[in-house]
């Protein structure tokens, strides 16, 4: 029996101890050891296992002071923003080194998230490959240092098809012939609503001719009617039963799987799959199956969307001076840099791939490379990417006019200008 | 016998029985609830409170990107109420929410009376009706998603359906959406409603079965009419939060054909494309909403609740 004046007494001591739970919540910043650093970046080779934890490894042994830990983050692009987007928001000192993917530097340095990179520029801009580089700096300044760049390419069935196409009706064509044949469905890329759609869109925009902004992206040279056809072409593909039956819901992994699994006969994927292909040892394609530069509608040369991402400081660090030399040092490391490119992923070392050039994936690469467009990495590039989504989605799949779609984006595009 | 029931009312220990004390008034019943009731109003005020004053706050002001330009006034709500995406969105959380609430309402309601009754296994069958319950939601709509995708297509393997897809046309999307739910969420309904169906005491059907009312009959003018409180909280809890459906769509489909849901909306203006403003705006219409739906149950659950009250005590 608690008495009554012993009653107010304990009402005030619970309203205390409420303030008091309150007061010592803590603010989420546990930040692991001292002088630990955070890599928040994710992916399949961010994993366990995957090659950007032996980085991480490497970094560590060398470093134990200030020995570095991956967070690893969801596997599509949009979510990885979505999670650092709300830590930096907060201005949380968690992350310490962040993958930014290519598009995202201007949207990020703009917001005040990332520590400038121009005074350790010179040795950056040295050892990278150029497109890596520009993909970096946003309004002239260096804000991440590259470490991972990417390319599309076409992955065919060497069992069914003998040359590679070299224009997207030609791969149709065949798509369609030997889909048939096989039983097995044609081409499958990155056709699900999100960003990777929009990336495969404008490779078959831009391999028709088609240009986004002018250089310093204070104009549209957005073309409604070669946007058009590249859409119509892609609808017509998916009616006449070119694309395979899960293209429009698949994103890398699912195209990867499909193709792993023998179901398609023509994939387009970034270099990572070409390794986990060759590894699976059920897989029946993993000894029938090569790689080939993207077709255009021209069949002259090839394109591809720059990939990839590079890594940045938070402005948040508490650790920032050991952060930029991590940053430095996977950008400009010989040894860091091939050990992405054995595991075939991308490097942005130039260096690297003179090396590797009797490795197919790389001397591949070092071919497309050449020729890849940057994504722009504007400010506003997510909004314009939602508002592509939103029109071709529809357009693709028989649920809006092409033509409608492009006139939508393209006053979409100007509005972003003005 | 007076001066005891007097005495039974006053307190035990109030201070008439301590001279050497001060006296101090004595705070009354209620006063006193309210002051062991105020550290939780608090604490819900800071919880549930604070985030929705904070919202509208923040859809009065205009944002470029996330920094903020000014004082907006109902600009941010012009713009999304003549936006036709947000009259789509809201379109699909409705039918998303009626069609979901009424096959969960059904199905739960079934799971229950069968989980009331007393058979061999009966705490087995209790069991694995609840499983899927358990499972976190994004765990199951991913779950779904390989379920109902072309690729690897179980669904389809097993009934024999092909390459049909599922997730990729208008209309099966969202139907895929609503199964899922209805799968996740009908074990809850069951076991609000089982809860409910154990409070009807055993003898009233007794009675009924005396008078020779038929199992229908029963069911109709007993269980029913005796289950309505336990129904209107299922109801009300489950309608709410279809209401707010984030999880299921987005990782489904990714709000394509059709399924994107108002959350998803509100989501994209917060986070992918910040406009805090216009997402502020939106999350606290989405509110309105809720809050308008919810008010209206619980005017008929305040109702019933009272009725049911009284009828105790007679």
């Amino acid at each position: 029996m608690i008495r009554p004046r012993n009653r107010s007494r304990w009402a005030a001591a619970g309203v205390l101890s409420l303030v008091a739970v309150a007061a010592c919540t803590p603010g989420g910043d546990e930040g692991g050891g001292e002088g630990e650093l955070v890599w928040a970046l994710g992916g399949s080779e961010a994993k366990p296992g995957g090659v950007h934890q032996q980085v991480a490894q490497l970094w560590s042994e060398q470093n134990p002071d200030t020995p570095i830990r991956i967070e690893v983050l969801p596997d599509e692009a949009d979510q990885q923003r979505e999670q650092q987007a709300l830590e930096l928001q907060a201005e949380g000192s968690n992350f310490d080194v962040l993958g930014v993917d290519v598009i995202w530097t201007g949207e990020y340095s703009t917001n005040g998230w990332l520590e400038s990179l121009e005074d350790v520029r010179g040795e950056i801009e040295e050892a990278s490959i150029p497109g890596a580089f520009e993909s970096s700096t946003w309004g002239g300044e260096l804000w991440a240092a590259p470490y991972n760049s990417n390319a599309g390419f076409l992955y065919y069935r060497t069992d069914l098809v003998d040359e590679p196409p070299t224009t997207w009706d030609e791969l149709c064509e065949m798509a369609i012939e030997i889909g048939e044949q096989e039983n097995i469905g044609g081409f499958i890329g990155q056709g699900s609503r999100y960003e990777g759609f929009v990336v495969n869109w404008l490779e078959y925009y831009w391999s028709d001719g088609g240009e986004l902004f002018n250089e310093d992206q204070s104009e549209v040279l957005f073309d409604v009617d070669t946007a058009t056809a590249a859409t119509e072409w892609l609808a017509e593909a998916k009616e006449s039963g070119c694309l395979a039956p899960g293209f429009n819901t698949a994103a890398e992994e699912e195209a990867r799987n499909e193709f792993q699994s023998g179901n398609v006969v023509f994939m387009r994927n970034w270099p990572y799959a070409y390794g986990l292909i060759q590894e699976d040892q059920q897989s029946p394609v993993r000894e029938n199956f090569d790689i080939a530069p993207l077709p255009t509608f021209t069949g002259e040369g090839t394109i591809s969307a720059l990939g990839g991402f590079n890594n940045a400081v938070s402005a948040f660090s508490d650790n920032k001076e050991a952060a930029k030399d991590f940053v430095v040092w996977a950008a400009t490391n010989e040894e860091v840099q091939s050990m992405l490119a054995e595991d075939a992923v991308p490097p942005t070392m130039q260096a690297v791939y003179d090396q590797f050039a009797d490795d197919p994936v790389m001397s591949l690469l070092g071919e497309v490379l050449a020729e890849a467009k940057p994504r722009p990495p504007s400010p506003q590039w997510n909004a314009i990417s939602v508002e592509m989504q939103r029109e071709f989605f529809p357009a693709y799949n028989g649920e809006g006019d092409p033509a409608e779609a492009s006139q939508a984006v393209q006053e979409f595009l100007q509005s972003t200008v003005e | 016998m007076a001066t005891t029931s007097t005495d039974t009312k006053r307190r035990p220990g109030s201070g008439e029985g301590a001279p050497g004390r001060p006296r101090k008034k004595e705070m009354s019943e209620t006063t006193l609830g309210k002051v062991f009731v105020a550290p939780a109003i608090l604490l819900m005020a800071l919880v549930a409170l604070f985030p929705v004053v904070y919202a509208f706050v923040i859809s009065l002001q205009a944002y470029t990107g996330r920094q903020r330009e000014g004082f907006a006034g109902i600009d941010n709500y012009v713009e999304a109420l003549t936006d036709e995406r947000f009259w789509t969105s809201l379109e699909f959380t409705l039918i998303f929410t009626v069609t979901s609430v009424a096959a969960e309402f059904l199905i739960g309601l079934g799971f229950a009376l069968l989980m009331n009754q007393a058979f061999r296994g009966r705490g087995v069958t209790r069991a694995s009706i609840l499983v899927p319950w358990v499972i976190p939601t994004v765990i199951a709509a991913q779950m779904w998603f390989f379920m109902f995708n072309v690729t690897p297509g179980f669904i389809n393997n097993v009934f024999g359906l092909g390459d049909f897809s599922w997730l990729g046309q208008s209309g099966w999307a969202s139907f895929a959406i609503i199964f899922a739910d209805v799968w996740k969420t009908a074990p809850f309904v069951a076991l609000l409603l089982l809860a409910g169906l154990q409070t009807i005491p055993e003898d009233v059907y007794e009675g009924a079965r005396v008078d020779g009312a038929k199992m229908f009959q029963r069911f109709w003018y007993i269980t029913l009419p005796l289950l309505k409180p336990a129904i209107l909280v299922a109801l009300l809890f489950r309608t709410v939060e279809a209401l707010r459906v984030y999880d299921l769509p987005q990782v489904m489909t990714g709000g394509a054909f059709g399924t994107e849901s108002l959350s998803i909306l509100v989501q994209q203006y917060v986070v992918r494309t910040p406009d805090p403003g216009l997402g502020s705006a939106l999350s606290t219409i989405t509110f309105v909403i809720i809050l308008g739906v919810g008010l209206i149950f619980v005017n008929f659950l305040g109702k019933e609740l009272v009725i049911g009250g009284e009828g105790e005590n007679r």
